[in-house]
């Protein structure tokens, strides 16, 4: 990270306070290596950041303009601020799946509705990990966390028939894609991608946590046993097995196929002023 | 003798200005443009919907955007991304909404977000009935959010005009005070139907008194100084500042940071920021207080009018009698409460919520009432009746489900 960490990172904040051995930095590599690649500079970002592990520990590592929502909230945020951004800006969210997929869902959907700009890259640690390891949304069947103490039995939204991505493309994303954070080279591809839609895109990464879900779940915080599980888990869409759980890859891209929230705003609100003036208005 | 006094009370008119029979929600909707506000984010809310509608229609005109929100929750981060983005902005609501505010609230008064919010109070607990005047969030504006530390802004208009001028008052002292600024009105004042006078020239704006702030955006890197100075220019992102906001205690230059000392700095700013400036922010109306009268009424928003009809008849009779009327609600204007006397808080609630800030702020020896109606206004002869009571040094009394009185 250390040529990248220079370039677009504070130094105050890396290394980060993540536990040691936690996946997140892999994802958050990714994304910046990702911006690198596409020659965005500081200034041309303004990153956004959620609750939870991954809003927490990336926000204000970005050496350009940072902010993070409460609670599932950063996504309305983000959509009221696109409109006042100059629109060669970039907007990107770190963000968890609790705050995604559970508080902020519907802020999420409607950002995804009107197809605002921003590439939302949800770092996904299987649930509630940050308050201690309880079940969220994405957590595996079966899995064992401190509110799922007989193992998680609820339907979750990355099963066949349920899958969250379903839901984000029919409601009008314009880029989806899942990964898990070991897939390097293929993940920074999918990034550069998401980064290049003028639009809502979304990057759904699975990464290890440690410290609670490795502990619970497998009964093990060694990093080595976890990015393991996880990998095994993951396969190419495609080439499912049996006991696959994340399907990777490119789910939709129809990238700048659609307008943009702000720039229709802009249109619109231009078209107005010419046959209306500023009448009525003093 | 000067008995009626109007401590820089808004929106003087004159002939010349143009006049229209409008509604509080048009009032509110023209101010804000005027002011300078080019988003407003809004969600459909009985009686408030009327100012988003106006808003939806005027903003395009001047470059300016409506957006309609998912939630409440939604409507003011909205807004609140807006302004973070150099947009003058505000969101509009009633009492179902407004506490679903109180999570934006929080992070806007944290991040110290110019914005401006306007409730109009309706009855309630919860939806209650929808097209009828309460005042039954005189604390909920000044506990907007949880928490604590911090202070807030609360402006209370009585007439429509009156809201015309307040609402570009809020804009101006949101982006000095860097803070939510709050109008708390009620269901008569939005949706009533009034003679208004709205300014066109720059003379004419000044003639009403009206002051108007531009946006600036903090060059950083202390975008949090731990001091209460106002007009610190807020944070706006795509500036190139590296600036940062969040929900978390802030260091000066907005790093999240768990410490006492980091914590006790950020909430002395938004305390001290409003409470060492409250001058700039103290509005109010008196009538007959130089007399010291025996019986001061204190009523704000719509009731006001109807109290302030009665002070004075009561007055011509010969009672001895004086009224308050607080414009600016919140910082609470207890300086007003000087002198030693039976105050009655006339409001429209029946669990009496203003009458207990009176409480506080009375001098010792000083006694309190309250006269409570609720989702109408009271009569003049329900007051004099009341009055003459409190006068004799008789008893107030509840009667039936009709009104409330202690
Ligand atoms: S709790 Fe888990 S997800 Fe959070 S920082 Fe630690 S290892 Fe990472």
């Amino acid at each position: 990270m250390d040529y990248l960490a220079t370039k677009y990172l504070r130094s105050r904040k890396i290394p980060s306070s993540a536990c040691s051995g936690c996946g997140l930095g892999q994802c958050h590599k990714a994304l910046v290596k990702a911006i690198d690649d596409l020659g965005y500079e500081r200034n041309d970002i303004i990153w956004g950041t959620s609750i939870g592990c991954a809003g927490r520990q990336t926000f204000a590592t970005w050496k350009g303009d940072s902010f993070a929502g409460t609670h599932g909230r950063v996504y309305a945020i983000a959509r009221g601020l696109r409109l006042a951004l100059a629109p060669e800006k970039r907007l990107v969210l770190t963000v968890g799946d609790g705050d995604a997929f559970g508080i902020g869902f519907n802020h999420l959907l409607h950002a995804v509705r009107t197809n605002a700009q921003m590439t939302v890259m949800v770092c996904d640690n299987l649930g509630y990990q940050s308050t201690g390891g309880q079940y969220g949304w994405t957590t595996p069947p079966g899995v064992v966390t401190d509110s799922s103490p007989y193992g998680m039995f609820e339907p979750n939204w990355v099963q066949p028939g349920r899958d969250v991505l379903m839901i984000l493309k029919e409601a009008g994303a314009t880029f989806l894609a899942r990964h898990v954070s070991m897939d390097g080279g293929v993940l920074v591809e999918t990034l550069r991608k998401a980064l290049r839609n003028n639009g809502f895109s979304l990057v759904h990464v699975v990464y290890p946590c440690t410290t609670n879900f490795g502990k619970n779940a497998l009964g093990s915080r060694k990093p080595v046993d976890i990015f393991r599980w996880i990998k095994s888990h993951a396969k190419p869409l495609g080439l499912e097995k049996e006991d696959t759980i994340w399907r990777t890859g490119i789910y939709l891209d129809a990238s700048n196929s659609r307008p943009e929230f702000s720039q229709f705003m802009r249109e619109k609100v231009e078209e107005i002023r010419r046959r209306h003036g500023n009448e009525g208005a003093h | 003798m000067t008995a009626e006094t109007q401590r820089d009370k808004p929106g003087k008119t004159d002939e010349t200005m143009k006049r229209y029979l409008e509604t509080g929600n048009f009032a509110v909707a023209q101010a804000a443009v005027m002011a300078g506000c080019r988003a407003f984010c809004g969600y459909p809310i009985t009686p408030a919907t009327e100012i988003a509608e106006a808003m939806s229609k005027l903003l395009p005109r001047v470059g300016g955007y409506y957006v309609q929100a998912e939630d409440e929750t939604a409507a003011m981060h909205l807004a609140i991304g807006a302004s973070l983005g150099g947009m003058k902005s505000m969101t509009a609501t009633s009492g179902p909404g407004f506490i679903l505010y109180a999570d934006p609230y929080g992070w806007a008064i944290g991040c110290e977000v110019p914005l401006v919010v306007l409730n109009a109070q309706r009855v309630g607990p919860v939806s209650g009935i929808t097209g009828a005047p309460g005042q039954g969030e005189f604390y909920l504006s000044r506990y907007v959010t949880q928490g604590g530390n911090f202070e807030t802004i609360v402006l209370a208009p009585g007439t429509a005009q009156e809201a015309f001028a307040l609402t570009i008052e809020a804009f101006y002292l949101s982006e000095r005070f860097r803070t939510p600024v709050t109008i708390l009105a009620d269901q008569l004042i939005t949706d009533g139907w009034e003679d208004l006078s709205i300014p066109e020239t720059e003379e004419e704006k000044r003639l009403m008194g009206l002051k108007f702030f531009e946006r600036r955006a903090h060059p950083g890197p202390k975008f949090y100084p731990p001091t209460d100075e106002i007009d610190v220019p807020p944070v706006v992102l795509g500036m190139g500042a590296g600036a940062l906001c969040s929900d978390w205690t802030p260091t000066e230059e907005g790093y999240d940071i768990e410490t006492v000392e980091a914590q006790h700095k950020h909430a002395y700013r938004l305390i001290y920021k409003i409470r060492n400036h409250k001058d700039i922010i103290m509005r109010s109306e008196t009538l007959f207080l130089d007399e010291e009268p025996d019986l001061v009424v204190v009523a704000y928003g719509t009731p006001s009018r109807v109290v302030k009809t009665a002070v004075k008849r009561a007055h011509e009779r010969g009672q001895s009698i004086g009224m308050i009327r607080p414009i600016s609600l919140w910082p609470f204007p207890e300086e007003l409460f000087k002198s030693r006397a039976t105050y009655l808080s006339v409001e429209l609630n029946y669990d009496g919520q203003m009458v207990r800030e009176i409480q506080r702020a009375a001098p010792c020896g000083s006694e309190v009432h309250f006269f409570g109606k609720c989702g109408e206004l009271p009569t003049v002869s329900e007051l004099q009746e009341v009055f003459d009571k409190l006068l004799k040094g008789e008893p107030l009394q509840r009667r039936g489900w009709e009104t409330e009185a202690w």
